[in-house]
């Protein structure tokens, strides 16, 4: 109780530090602002995936239904965060680059990995028996996984991209203003530890449904 | 239901001689992914004429007829197994390895045997001038074989599912796509005079990466 309160006064502290104390990039104007929402959001849809998937190994390693839980949970979750960075990068795409969508390959990769999460949520749907979509999905997932290093890290780089690239660029440097860089992380500590406290909920209803489940059938 | 089946070369080679054979006895897959090559082709060549010298459009015509007549017809090979009941016989004489590299194979010479005649009536209806043999033979086995080793793999998922068919090209979309994207581009340097080895780097990465995570995979795609 007491941590969701901090964490919420966090956030809203530091958003309202964005906006008054961070300055402005010079080139990129007001749309700076963009930065700590877009790239939180970014990188907690790769922590997502990157969750998702690891319990789908776990899952087919160890077979308990926990790890598909968690699974499923990351990936309904992973897809939230995943809509609100394209819609927020494909906002700023509008004011820096003139036009909402054009195929850039950093919206290209993000574009995958939309299908990807829907993909994966219609095929969870498409199957009724729990351990059967469980062992399905975790295999889909692990397939997906595989074409993840080729949309992320190969292709932007081999196709010429005007997105600006402040964490993952090649030089692997972080060159911004100090003050930007303080709220930019601390937004950024914010939106993970939102995902993994919805994740926490996700859970607890997963446990309870299924226990009500066996519940019923028991009886 | 625990099965040892055999997992040798000979295994996959019966599966793949089977394959053939019961695809010979209807042809069902064969002349539906036939049908569909030819209809699209021939309903673009008829609405927009003639494309030469657009070698974007080009490329993005042969990859699209080729993508979606593989996704007509490449899950075929399971669902078949699971609509005919024979998926528990096929498991008890062998593994599941060896199941999926012989569906494999013969998606593969599937998709050899329909660009063999989708390809040649390609040229000649959108009357493209004929590009360096090497790059755009390349890129055409290269997106073939990534194009399989995806729709195999996910075609041994779907077939277990509800609504077979009709999920198979949403959920293998996006695997399927990276490998659009590298056989467009590629095919276009092709047309251009290229020699598109960045594209059939790429495309022999993800096929390679793809038969890998089927080799990890075989032992989970079958249990109950």
């Amino acid at each position: 109780m007491l941590s969701r309160g901090l964490l919420f006064v966090w956030i809203a502290a530091w958003l309202v530090a964005a906006f008054t104390w961070a300055p402005l990039v010079p080139v990129l104007g007001e749309t700076t602002r963009v930065l700590y929402f877009h790239i939180p959001a970014a990188w907690v849809t790769v922590v997502a995936l990157g969750w998702s998937m690891v319990h789908s190994v776990l899952f087919l390693v160890r077979r308990r239904m926990e790890h598909d839980d968690h699974a499923a949970a990351a990936a309904e979750l992973g897809l939230l965060f995943c809509v609100v960075a394209t819609i927020s990068g494909s906002l700023w795409a509008k004011a820096m680059w003139g036009a909402y969508w054009n195929w850039d390959p950093r919206e290209t990769s993000i574009f995958f990995l939309l299908l990807i999460y829907f993909a994966y949520l219609a095929l969870r749907s498409a199957v009724d028996e729990p351990q059967r979509r469980a062992r399905l999905s975790a295999i889909y997932s692990v397939i997906a996984f595989v074409t993840v290093p080729f949309l992320i890290f190969v292709v932007p780089r081999l196709y010429f991209s005007l997105h600006p690239d402040p964490i993952i660029n090649p030089r692997g440097k972080v060159d911004m203003d100090p003050r930007i860089r303080i709220a930019f992380f601390a937004l950024l500590v914010g939106f993970t530890v939102v995902f993994f406290w919805l994740l926490s909920l996700r859970l607890r209803l997963a446990r309870i449904e299924r226990r009500r489940l066996e519940a019923s059938a028991a009886r | 239901m625990p099965t040892k089946g055999s997992s040798s070369g000979a295994a996959v080679w019966a599966v793949f001689r089977k394959e053939c054979r019961t695809e010979w006895r209807t042809r069902y897959g064969w002349n539906s992914a036939l049908l569909f090559a030819l209809a699209t082709l021939i309903s673009v060549s008829f609405a927009v004429g003639r494309l030469t010298g657009r070698s974007d459009l080009l490329s993005a015509l042969l990859w699209i007829v080729l993508l979606f007549a593989a996704l007509a017809s490449l899950a075929h090979a399971f669902v078949r197994e699971v609509e005919g009941d024979t998926m528990t016989l096929l498991r008890l004489v062998a593994s599941p390895l060896a199941i999926a590299s012989g569906k494999l194979l013969f998606n593969l010479l599937f998709l050899v045997l329909l660009e063999l005649i989708a390809v040649p009536l390609y040229f000649v209806l959108m009357s493209a001038p004929a590009p360096p043999a090497g790059p755009f033979l390349g890129v055409l086995a290269l997106g073939s074989l990534a194009l399989a080793a995806s729709a195999t793999l996910v075609g041994a998922l779907i077939a277990q599912t509800r609504g077979r068919g009709a999920l198979f090209a949403g959920v293998s979309l996006p695997v399927l796509l990276p490998v659009l994207a590298a056989a467009v581009s590629g095919t276009r340097q092709a047309l251009d005079g290229g020699d598109a080895m960045m594209e059939m780097r790429l495309l022999a990465a993800y096929g390679a990466a793809m038969i890998a995570a089927g080799l990890l995979l075989a032992d989970h795609l079958w249990e109950e």
